[in-house]
């Protein structure tokens, strides 16, 4: 009775084409988007059916092992007057526990990938993850912007965080130049960076004020949601857990540090591989303008890259290993992307659709590469 | 004065440390490993028989916790299984007297399976001694003692409808019995005068016959007719027969509104619970009602429950309108609608939905 695309369908991609931008690789041949839509629908139908108790004990099961994971690390960290290995296997643990919390279970439930449970606790309204960026503000920026206009220049504000330049779509200022220096600090401070980004965006403190801008949220409340969820990682981390720990309250506020910043590497990394490789596109807001599902779909693969690694590779990184896949379902339970990973290869083959995946070094190295790369003219 | 501290402690710890709503919804995957199905929010219950009464009707008994609120009779529970990692909810009416929970802390459950159900088609499957979710005890069906001598109330079930009839009958009984234990032996429920059941169902499927015999034996006021529609005739037809003062009504709905009508004309009070089925998909235009946090408004079922309301208007957070990324997701406290995404058809009750996919199929509630 309603279809949701079919308006759209019949538009021919003619902006796609004509828009050839240099020192990338082209859009060369186009696939049949009416077809590549179809086969991906289908492939996320066939998947969805499967999705069940398997997927909903094994979340479970996470999350359990996060618990276990996160407290005995927190314990270890004020056993380090004992010895300080115990110490350094805590803050190991912690920041596992974290990326746990973080990657595969904050990540995909708030992504809506566990919604179909019906579970009061695990479903995208309710849960809250344990990182400074506020959880509403991500799911505004992230789960709406970057993953409706997927690395569109001036759209998806998750391209470069506005910090770095990443194509030569951006102008050249002279701060690019050391650019790299920027990454760095962006990557060790990610948490703050990922809260910070959507009042950034806003230009709430600095900057000019677009008019143009659709406020969702107002400043008032953006500011409060910031302050209120920096402020209780603060005071848990550097204040409670230290005080708690009495006369090694240096170990546990140093310990939970570390384990922050390890954390906060880890995200980074996981992410910047998985949108900023050499080969990663971007597209302009002209040309995805009236996209059909299969042209979204296309623009989706092209922006993304796959990352190769055994099972529990894939879990430290809540399956964003699998950017493509993720890219293509976002609401699928992450776990699937390794089932539906062969059959999207082929379907890209297919298309003659560049299938962007490569050993962690290999990708890393190219993000480095093109960090590097831009910061020059 | 300790537990509101308590209280208060936990809620601080769950919100500053854990980002949970509560610290049970936090620990609940490692409390599920001592206490299997145990889960924040609601009580858990015990099955402890599961009793086939006919080819489309189960009787599954249920020993709920010390700390579950009893019910009054005549009340309604929310009975949850987790089906293929779906947590699946369904309203049930207690078939069994507030005494039997407060002596035994045991309730009944009389379901008539739904030949397409996803939860009724699973109860005669439930092992014993295996665990299950139930909510508290709610809703105001039940019976108003407050009948002048000389007065007569009616009530009307239909098919699994005797099932709260059931409870206030056997509540009745156990009043009566406690009384007489009391002393005054003489003396009988004093409010009420007489009690009668017209009782609907197909044939041979009328439940729980020997309990109602049981039971009109030893309240005498208490008398009961058996009927069936394609030997009795419509409701409709019946209720100027017989001489009431106040109905209850439960069955379906076209059976609720021939006793609505008749209540309205006669002019008597009536009390009632009704029930529908989820409805096949419609072909043609229909307008609905939609309780939008606690506004009322009328949409129909051309376009998705999103675009209709910003049409109208109103504020809502949303992004890609393509069922993609979560943002119009709001919770639809009951009613039923298809995900156009998935061509799903949802359940009646409480569940997360994403309007700008969703297609009204009845009048909805949503909380936004």
């Amino acid at each position: 009775m309603i279809s949701l695309t079919s308006e759209k369908t019949n538009q021919k991609p003619s902006q796609l084409a004509s828009q050839e931008l240099n020192q990338k690789p082209s859009h060369k041949t186009e696939p049949n988007y009416e077809q590549l839509g179809q086969q991906l629908d289908g492939l996320r139908a066939e998947t969805m059916a499967k999705v069940g108790q398997e997927d909903a004990n094994y979340i479970r099961l996470i999350i359990r092992l996060q618990r276990l994971v996160q407290w005995s690390g927190r314990i270890l960290i004020v056993l380090g007057f004992v010895s300080p290995i115990l110490w350094a296997i805590g803050v190991l643990l912690l920041a596992a526990g974290k990326i746990l919390d973080n990657m595969e279970i904050g990540h995909n439930v708030m992504h809506g990938q566990y919604d179909w449970m019906n579970d009061k606790h695990i479903n995208s309204k309710a849960y809250e993850w344990d990182i400074a960026c506020d959880g509403a503000s991500w799911n505004r920026v992230h789960n709406y912007e970057h993953h409706t206009y997927t690395n569109i220049v001036g759209k998806d504000r998750d391209y470069g965080y506005g910090l770095l330049r990443l194509s030569n779509d951006f102008a050249w200022r002279v701060k690019n130049l050391w650019q790299f220096v920027t990454y760095i600090l962006l990557s060790v401070l990610f948490q703050w960076g990922i809260a910070y980004h959507e009042m950034a965006a806003e230009r709430v403190f600095f900057g000019k004020k677009k008019d143009n801008r659709q406020h969702k949220i107002s400043h008032a409340e953006l500011k409060q949601r910031f302050f209120s969820k920096g402020a209780r990682q603060l005071v848990t981390d550097y204040v409670i857990f230290p005080l708690l720990a009495g006369p090694f309250f240096l170990w546990v506020l140093v310990g939970n540090l570390v384990a922050n910043l390890l954390r906060n590497l880890w995200t980074s990394t996981i992410i910047f591989c998985g949108h900023f490789t050499e080969h990663a596109q971007v597209f302009q807001e002209a040309e995805c303008k009236n996209e059909s599902k299969g042209q979204w779909y296309y623009r989706q693969a092209l922006g993304s890259s796959n990352i190769k690694g055994g099972n529990w590779f894939h879990v430290s990184t809540g399956h964003l290993s699998f950017q493509i896949e993720h890219h293509l379902f976002p609401d699928m339970p992450a776990r699937r992307y390794r089932e539906v990973a062969p059959r999207v290869k082929e379907i890209f083959a297919q298309h003659g659709i560049h299938y962007n995946t490569g050993s962690f070094l290999r990708q890393y190295a190219s993000v480095l590469k093109r960090i590097i790369r831009y910061s020059f003219p | 004065m300790l537990g509101v501290a308590s209280g208060k402690l936990s809620s601080w710890i769950s919100r500053q440390i854990l980002h949970y709503s509560s610290v049970g919804g936090y620990l609940e995957t490692v409390i599920q490993l001592v206490k299997p199905n145990w889960r924040d929010g609601y009580y858990r219950a015990e099955i402890v028989a599961v009793k086939k009464l006919h080819a489309n009707t189960v009787e599954v008994q249920l020993k709920v916790p010390s700390y579950w609120p009893v019910h009054k009779a005549g009340q309604h529970l929310e009975l949850t299984l987790e089906i293929d990692g779906r947590l699946v909810t369904r309203l049930f009416t207690i078939a069994s007297s507030p005494s039997l929970a407060k002596s035994k802390r045991l309730v009944r459950l009389v379901v008539k399976s739904q030949p397409h159900g996803i939860l009724t088609p699973k109860l005669e499957a439930l092992a014993l001694g295996s665990w299950v979710n139930v909510s508290k005890p709610s809703g105001d069906f039940t019976f108003q003692f407050n009948l002048q001598p000389e007065q007569r109330a009616l009530f009307l079930a239909a098919g699994s409808g005797i099932t709260p009839f059931i409870a206030m009958l056997n509540a009745m009984l156990n009043n009566m019995l406690d009384d007489q234990s009391r002393s005054n032996k003489h003396e009988r429920d004093a409010n009420v005068s007489a009690l009668h059941l017209v009782y609907y169902a197909k044939p041979g499927e009328h439940l729980l016959l020997d309990e109602l015999e049981v039971i009109a034996e030893q309240l005498d006021f208490f008398t009961f007719e058996l009927l069936t529609r394609t030997k009795d005739g419509e409701l409709s037809k019946k209720l100027p027969t017989l001489n009431a003062d106040a109905l209850y009504v439960c069955g379906p709905s076209p059976f609720y509104h021939a006793a609505a009508e008749f209540a309205k004309r006669e002019n008597l009070p009536i009390y009632a619970e009704h029930f529908s089925l989820i409805p096949t998909t419609p072909d043609e235009q229909q307008t609905f009602t939609a309780q939008l946090n606690s506004e009322l408004i009328e949409l129909t079922n051309a376009e998705p429950v999103l675009t209709q309301l910003l049409a109208k208007g109103r504020q809502l957070t949303y992004g890609c309108k393509m069922g993609i990324c979560h943002q119009c997701q709001c919770v639809k406290k009951s009613g039923v609608v298809k995900n156009l995404r998935t061509g799903e058809v949802s359940d009646r009750g409480e569940e997360l939905i994403q309007l700008c996919v969703s297609q009204l199929m009845t009048d909805v509630e949503l909380e936004a």
